[in-house]
């Protein structure tokens, strides 16, 4: 039997077989997607894909607040609705489901929030042309068995699924398992890619033994160091390591060599580099809410160390967005949501420097009522915030220190 | 044993923090994902917390699994 999905967190085992099965017996049809187990949620994208029907990716973390500022509603079962079953009739076998889900799919998109610069996150929505860019089908790809290690509501997941479906890959669940469940998993069911953030990586140091079964592993999101690249090298000898560069706004965008970027010919009408900055033509991006003109300014700050090819290496953020981890964070956006509490005058939150996380979120509070507590402001953020962007350090302060320009200081 | 009874306190901090219950009994050998329930947002936490009371990056060299490991790397930094 050909696995498609395994979920060692509720000892979930799906055959494609078993997915089509599911598929068939899917009565209704709802646009938000907001699900917690994994094997529902990608079931759901490919729902949407034979239906052509628009799928919007909720965080099953998002609280009930950021649910009516996102959608209008936290009720999302009300526009659960009908479908026509017809459309699943001729799908008896995994070659008839790959068959459907063969380009060009119109009239679809795939809708996700990702932090904004300013205040709730935004929505960024996908066709199918711009969310599989960077799939490679090809018949060097059938065996491949995928260590699925990012959020499949997030774009770096997606992007992971749809390399996966689209070659008719088995994928293995290793997001938020332990080191000990994941290097079972890579062995039991001889995982060959993994696309995680540098954070999961670490989180695997060290290890006992080698696992040769890997033959690609990919990162993105943070600076991946030399020391940890080295010790991955170790345990998984038989893999090629590529950095990729990807927003949610574009998707992947390009891959890298170590620490290095290089620009092929044909994307090189795409980028420009501007004081700097990396900026992308808005034909690479999906579509958001925000207009960002002809070019999109990326925010990072790049340094270019050959012309010809093009080659670069990232440098800092220009924005103040703080990646927890692979997670990006606004420091506005939980600053505002503090702000929003009485008792509080003022606050300032801040990224410190993280061996796990890269960074982790810090905050200085000043309070005008005393008997304000840590435990009142955090029971009062989990009402408001995801998880991840949190304060894990909070501390009480007399008063916030300031820069030269009277701005706020964040380091 | 000195050294035990403060990595436990800053466990069960990292529990109140999240609304979660306190845990009764932490021995050097649970396993901080496993039977302390910790994601990778509590570990980070934990190094935070330990390096402003031990001075020591209990992460430094890959990932520690048990509060053992954790005493570890606070007994041999002293």
């Amino acid at each position: 039997m050909s696995l498609f999905f395994r979920d060692t967190t509720n000892s979930t085992t799906v055959t494609w077989d078993d997915l089509i099965h599911d598929i068939a017996s899917t009565q209704t049809y709802n646009r938000f997607c907001f699900k917690t187990d994994f094997y529902q949620i990608l079931k759901h994208i490919i729902v949407s894909l034979l239906c052509r029907e628009e799928i919007i990716l909720l965080d099953n973390d998002f609280t009930e607040d950021e649910l009516i500022s996102l959608v209008g509603s936290a009720d999302i079962g009300c526009h659960e609705r009908p479908i026509d079953k017809k459309i699943f009739s001729d799908i008896k076998s995994k070659v008839d489901l790959l068959q459907k889900l063969q380009p060009p799919i119109e009239n679809w998109s795939i809708t996700m929030f990702t932090s904004g610069t300013t205040g709730l996150p935004k929505k960024v929505s996908h066709s199918f042309q711009s969310i599989t860019r960077f799939v490679r089908v090809s018949e060097r790809n059938i065996s491949h068995v995928w260590g699925f290690a990012y959020n499949p509501t997030h774009i770096a997941g997606t992007q992971v699924f749809f390399q996966a479906l689209l070659n008719g890959n088995a994928i293995v669940r290793l997001f938020g398992l332990s080191k000990d469940e994941i290097y079972k998993e890579i062995e039991d069911f001889g995982i060959t890619n993994i696309s995680a953030t540098p954070t999961f990586y670490r989180l695997m140091l060290p290890a006992d033994k080698a696992y040769p079964s890997v033959v690609r592993i990919t990162s993105g999101g943070e600076k991946f160091d030399e020391k940890a690249t080295g010790q991955i090298t170790k345990i998984f000898p038989n893999a090629k390591i590529t950095n990729v560069y990807a927003s949610t706004e574009a998707g992947s965008l390009f891959a890298s060599d170590g620490n290095v970027f290089s620009i092929k010919p044909e994307m090189l009408p795409m980028v420009k580099i501007e004081n700097d900055e990396l900026l992308v033509h808005n034909s690479l991006m999906g579509m958001s809410e925000i207009n960002h003109g002809e070019w999109y300014k990326t925010g990072d700050l790049i340094k270019i160390i050959s012309e010809d090819p093009l080659k670069f290496i990232f440098i800092s953020r220009k924005n103040e967005m703080i990646n927890v981890g692979g997670y990006k964070v606004n420091p506005h956006e939980v600053e505002e949501a503090i702000r929003s509490m009485q008792g509080i005058k003022d606050v300032r939150v801040f990224a410190k420097r993280n061996s796990v996380l890269g960074n982790i979120i810090c905050c200085d509070i000043v309070k005008i009522d005393e008997s304000m507590d840590e435990p009142t402001i955090r029971t009062y953020l989990q009402t408001r915030l995801q998880e991840f962007k949190i304060p894990r350090m909070l501390k009480f302060v007399d008063e916030l220190s300031m820069t030269r320009t009277g701005k706020i200081k964040r380091n | 044993m000195e050294n035990l009874h403060a990595v436990a306190r800053i466990i069960n901090t990292i529990h109140k923090n999240r609304g979660r219950q306190e845990i009764d009994s932490i021995y050097k050998d649970s396993r901080f994902r496993e039977d302390l329930g910790f994601d990778s947002l509590d570990l980070a936490e934990l190094t935070v917390r330990i390096e402003a009371e031990f001075d020591i990056d209990i992460f430094e060299d890959g990932i520690v699994s048990t509060v053992g490991e954790v005493l570890g790397k606070i007994g041999g930094a002293k």
